[in-house]
């Protein structure tokens, strides 16, 4: 597996000096734009400096890509729908898009269904113990570390701790469940997320593994043979120095992930007990008066990575949800709700961007992970993969028992 | 008697046929359930049948052509995958998943068509009106 994993840093003093990590993925970019290999990035950068409106840009030039070096935490872009809206699915460019895990994931599902192109996209995705909404976070720091928000140059997240970096050089660090405990730290779906290091990308980028390296260092993982060929590229060129991770780094990699998963694990089972405990008539009368809550404000479907198509069935005109009624008919979230569940890559933009605060993602999530253990299929993972429902297997089709057992699928 | 009001999604090529041939050989089965003909049995997502459910109906009858025989050649299998979809969404909103069921007909069925519409009234008869709330 090693020969897959390297840890890099930059050879370039810019990149270094501006970069989260010894700026190895920055330099991996500046290496594919200069030779030509892409035409642009997709990547987050701070609008007007300011670290809690990170926005999707659109990069072609290197001397540009400095600007977006270093992490946000304290945004939340829709960087797929930037892709399939903005750049028509890089049908005309060939991209380099970089994102965190559900970035990824979302991506993986529109190209499933032929939104952003296959080809020409390259992925590059970085680790990611998750990321706060902008309001909680500001919030947090004035409240908790008693620091104004603006005064803060870095935030990490590791190990289950939350620490901040002022201007001045001071650090603060805090534990994070007790802080989510009380309401602030990672958006919910965050908290509950269990994929931090995004193989399914290209190459998957982060700290995990580099910690111990004497200078700041990013651990690489070549996870596809795209991937494989932009490292060798930008090794040859001579803009990142590489050298093989050891043992112990792997371990400590691996440990870390684990322990990610169990912390997502308890949040899940904290998170999804609500619906365990209603009883049944209260189940649904919760879920009736939540939805009686929504204005129809379209936000839901227009910031979901999954909903992708050209004819909503909920526009007015198609004739299933009335004009100008609000709230709307059940139907609308509803719909959403099924056309989307199957598929949830557990993004978290439907509950960002809903003005009633709805709980949409829990919802989503709940029932995806009801379903996977059916389908056995997690979103976004495997391009070959088809959403269960909408497809059929080979072995499906062979069934020699045309009188296909109904009863077994009640059992379900 | 308590009648249990039931609609039936039937699917064009097969159980809207059954349906049809049940009528024509005068093979007796209860007026309770409704029939909607849609052009196939994958066209029904959970949100028609919750809606349904919301809107007082007290159970509900997908209808599809066997395995194999979908006329659009993978349709049924896709019903099948959304009923469980289905399924777990009733359950979450706290509809009894037992007032839902999915059968295949085929056109020369009639007379099962007609066995299985006595049945489901007979079985709702025993749940009673829907209630939001049963099942627990």
């Amino acid at each position: 597996m090693s020969e897959n994993m390297y840890i890099a840093r930059s050879s370039h003093k810019d990149a270094l000096e501006r970069g989260e990590y010894g700026g190895a993925v920055t330099s991996i970019l500046q290496c594919a734009l200069e030779t030509g290999k892409i035409d642009g990035v997709v990547t987050v950068k701070a609008k007007n400096d300011n670290r809690y409106t990170g926005v999707p840009v659109l990069i072609t030039t290197p001397e540009q890509l400095l600007e977006t070096a270093g992490s946000l935490h304290c945004s939340t872009p829709n960087i797929s729908r930037f892709v399939k809206e903005y750049l028509d699915g890089a049908s005309t460019m060939k991209l380099a898009v970089v994102g965190k895990p559900c970035d990824i994931r979302a991506i993986i599902e529109l190209q499933k269904r032929e939104r952003i192109d296959v080809d020409n996209v390259i992925l590059i995705g970085l680790n990611c113990t998750g990321t706060m909404s902008p309001t909680t976070a500001k919030r947090m720091f004035t409240e908790e570390f008693e620091v104004d928000p603006d005064s803060i140059v870095k935030e990490d997240i590791d190990e289950g701790m939350l620490t901040i970096v002022l201007k001045d050089g001071t650090k603060k660090s805090r534990d994070l469940t007790e802080l989510e405990e009380r309401g602030y730290g990672r958006r919910e779906n965050c908290r509950r997320c269990d994929i931090n290091i995004p193989r399914m990308a290209d190459l998957a980028c982060g700290k995990w593994g580099a910690e111990d390296e004497e200078k700041k260092s990013t651990f690489i993982e070549i996870c596809s043979e795209k991937g494989k060929n932009l490292i060798d590229e930008t090794i040859k060129k001579g803009f990142i120095e590489v050298k093989e991770p050891r043992e112990e780094s792997l371990q400590r990699r691996k440990k870390k992930d684990e322990a990610e998963v169990e912390r997502a694990e308890k949040w899940k089972t904290r998170d999804f007990k609500i619906f365990q405990e209603l009883n049944q008539s209260e189940r649904l009368n919760y879920w009736i008066s939540e939805f009686n809550k929504c204005i129809k404000c379209y936000g839901c479907r227009d910031a979901c990575p999954i909903c992708h198509c050209k004819e909503c069935i909920l526009e007015a005109k198609r004739g299933f949800v009335d004009k100008g009624e609000v709230p709307p008919d059940i139907m609308f979230p509803l719909t959403r709700l099924s056309h989307v569940a199957d598929s949830c890559v557990n993004c978290g933009q439907c509950q960002d961007v809903c003005p009633m605060e709805l709980p949409l993602s829990l919802l989503c999530s709940f029932l995806n992970r009801e379903l996977t253990e059916i389908f056995q299929y997690t979103p976004g993972i495997d391009i070959e993969e088809r959403p269960p429902l909408t497809t059929t297997t080979e072995g499906e089709l062979q069934i020699q028992d045309t009188f296909l057992d109904i009863s077994s699928l009640t059992e379900k | 008697m308590y009648e249990p009001k039931i609609i039936g999604f039937l699917c064009n090529w097969c159980s809207y046929a059954a349906a049809d041939l049940a009528g024509t050989s005068r093979i007796q089965y209860p007026s309770n359930m409704r029939a909607v003909r849609v052009m196939c049995s994958s066209r029904i997502d959970p949100e028609h049948v919750l809606r349904a459910f919301l809107n007082g109906i007290d159970g509900v009858l997908i209808a599809g052509c066997h395995p194999g025989d979908c006329h659009y050649l993978s349709g049924n299998y896709k019903t099948k995958r959304k009923y469980l979809l289905l399924r777990k969404m009733l359950k979450q909103f706290g509809i009894n998943p037992e007032r839902v069921r999915l059968e295949w007909c085929s056109s020369a069925e009639g007379g099962k068509f007609a066995q299985v519409v006595t049945e489901m009234t007979e079985d709702l008869r025993k749940l009673g009106p829907a209630k939001i709330g049963e099942g627990d």
